[in-house]
């Protein structure tokens, strides 16, 4: 186990040794300027910076707050929606229509509307991370939700049991693996919805410290910005992954 | 009704059916009696975009307490729908379900059921699974888990408590589900097909395997089957559906000692009361 550990852990250095040389390589071959390709030592004294003076955090915990309030309320309302819609299909065709076509408007699109309506605060970034994340996690729960078989249901009506205990007995743990998979694909969605909030106006986040680079020409700024982002999106999809393994340990065999 | 009539000859003629002649000649002598459950000239259909599928037309029957009852009938003649109904799953279009004199108008626990897929949920392990309708009954925790154990053990499952359903056989499976069907002590227990999707080999061990349960529980038990051997095999009486729209066309009374063993399938008392079933299926697939 340990040495299965070990050997993954030699693996992925080994990875990021080859993608740090072909970097460097390619600045050497082609002699970029550092404000179009800035070398891995530059990235790295920049990120040094940023962690020094606590800016990286501040930006990042802006962030990641948007990012944690957009995923948590679009998981909520999809969630509920999804479930109600689950059990009317009158409701469902009734509501398909629209909800898809809310889903061919890009959320780029309407984050400057959303800045206009609920200003340039937390609020607007929080609502476009949800917005994003609303969709996959809404079908899923309505696909989720429509895979509880119906004998179960039988059974469960069967034992007199409530409302109440036919969601949270049945319902909802058989829904949870599908329910966590689209949990997954709205983390790395509420991160997007974050940054695309902060580009269109902020005073703070990480899309706000990549703005500032590119108007600066702060190359290794926009680089820093981009592991951040993409760090915080890989350790949210891993949380939730997790949670899946812990969860769904029932299914495998 | 002439088909309650013409049930009561055939009936009469077909099979020394005495005890429960009054009941036969018409339902409105109904009183107190030996009888759990009553079911009174049901009748049931659905509706299709074009027209009304008849699925049963005046079914009437009763079981005693204690007693062992199986349901065979050609395939999609609505014995599934039958037993649903006992159950209260569904409401019939006329007619009625008594049980204890009770009309059942809704589920109830009075009943367990076993499917004919074990119908478990695969996030529970075993035991949960058997212990499912005391939590939903709200049975102190220790407790439910202390019945659910002793119902596997009876089901000769001791040592797959933690088990998840996953890693079960189909058989395995299908006597958790009668555990769980068990565990709240109902008042009738209705298997539907339970061992349909099972091996002949495993088939067979189930059924002696359900008699050992319901000689040391005693439940009322009503069961559907397809198969003949089956039904004579376990029951005290098999009732035989016609086609869809479906009625109680004959009733078999089979006088096997108890216990049984694999043994009596070769005995001549054995014999006898399939061949009735046999006849009563054929003469009522030939009738129009």
């Amino acid at each position: 186990m340990t040495g299965r550990i070990g050997s993954r852990i030699a693996l992925a250095l080994l990875g990021l040794t080859i993608f740090l040389a072909l970097w460097q390589g390619i600045i050497w071959l082609r002699g970029y300027p550092a404000f179009i390709l800035p070398p891995p030592a530059a990235v790295m004294a920049r990120l040094w910076e940023l962690v020094a003076d606590g800016s990286l955090w501040f930006h990042a915990g802006a962030t990641l707050q948007e990012v944690l309030a957009g995923l948590g309320l679009g998981a909520l309302a999809a969630t509920l929606l999804g479930y109600g819609l689950a059990h009317s299909p009158v409701a469902e065709r009734l509501l398909a229509p629209y909800i898809v076509a809310s889903q061919s408007v890009p959320v780029v699109a309407v984050a400057p509307l959303l800045v206009i309506w609920f200003g340039t605060g937390l609020l607007s970034k929080v609502l476009v991370s949800a917005l994003i994340v609303f969709f996959p996690i809404l079908v899923n729960t309505i696909v989720g939700v429509r895979s509880v078989g119906r004998n179960l249901r039988d059974l469960m009506r069967a034992l007199e049991a409530t409302r109440w205990q036919v969601v949270w007995l049945l319902e909802l743990p058989a829904a949870l693996p599908v329910l966590l998979g689209g949990l997954k694909v709205g983390a790395t969605l509420a991160v997007i919805g974050a940054v695309v909030g902060e580009f269109v106006a902020s005073d703070r986040g990480l899309g706000y410290l990549l703005k500032q680079g590119q108007q600066l020409y702060d190359t290794p700024l926009v680089f820093v910005g981009i592991g951040a982002l993409v760090v915080m999106a890989q350790s949210l999809y891993g949380t939730v992954a997790l949670l899946e393994r812990g969860v769904v340990r029932w299914r495998e065999t | 009704m002439p088909q309650d009539a013409s049930d009561a000859a055939r009936v009469g003629k077909d099979v020394h059916c005495h005890r429960r002649r009054e009941s036969e000649n018409g339902v409105s002598m109904a009183k107190p009696d030996r009888s759990l459950l009553r079911v009174e000239r049901l009748e049931m259909g659905y509706r299709r975009p074009d027209r009304w599928l008849p699925v049963l037309d005046g079914v009437s029957f009763e079981v005693e307490g204690g007693e062992f009852v199986c349901l065979v009938g050609p395939s999609g003649c609505g014995k599934t729908t039958l037993l649903r109904l006992v159950a209260g799953l569904e409401r019939p279009t006329s007619g009625r379900v008594l049980l204890d004199g009770v009309e059942v108008d809704r589920p109830s626990r009075s009943v367990g059921i076993v499917f004919q897929e074990p119908t478990l949920m695969g996030w529970r392990t075993v035991e949960a699974n058997v212990a499912l309708p005391l939590e939903v009954n709200r049975t102190p925790r220790g407790k439910a888990l202390r019945r659910a154990r002793a119902l596997l053990e009876l089901v000769g499952l001791s040592g797959f408590e933690e088990t998840y359903p996953a890693q079960l056989s189909g058989g395995m499976a299908q006597r958790v589900a009668l555990a769980r069907a068990l565990v709240h002590d109902p008042r009738v227990l209705l298997l539907d097909e339970p061992f349909g999707a099972l091996d002949a080999l495993t088939r067979e061990r189930m059924a002696l395997e359900l008699l050992r349960i319901w000689r040391a529980r005693r439940k009322t038990v009503v069961m559907v089957t397809h198969s003949v051997p089956e039904a004579v095999f376990l029951a005290d009486r098999v009732l035989v559906l016609g086609p869809r729209p479906a009625s109680v066309v004959a009733q078999v009374e089979v006088d096997l000692p108890r216990p049984r063993t694999a043994e009596v399938m070769g005995t001549v008392s054995f014999a006898a009361p399939a061949r009735q079933i046999r006849e009563a299926l054929n003469r009522a697939a030939s009738s129009p």
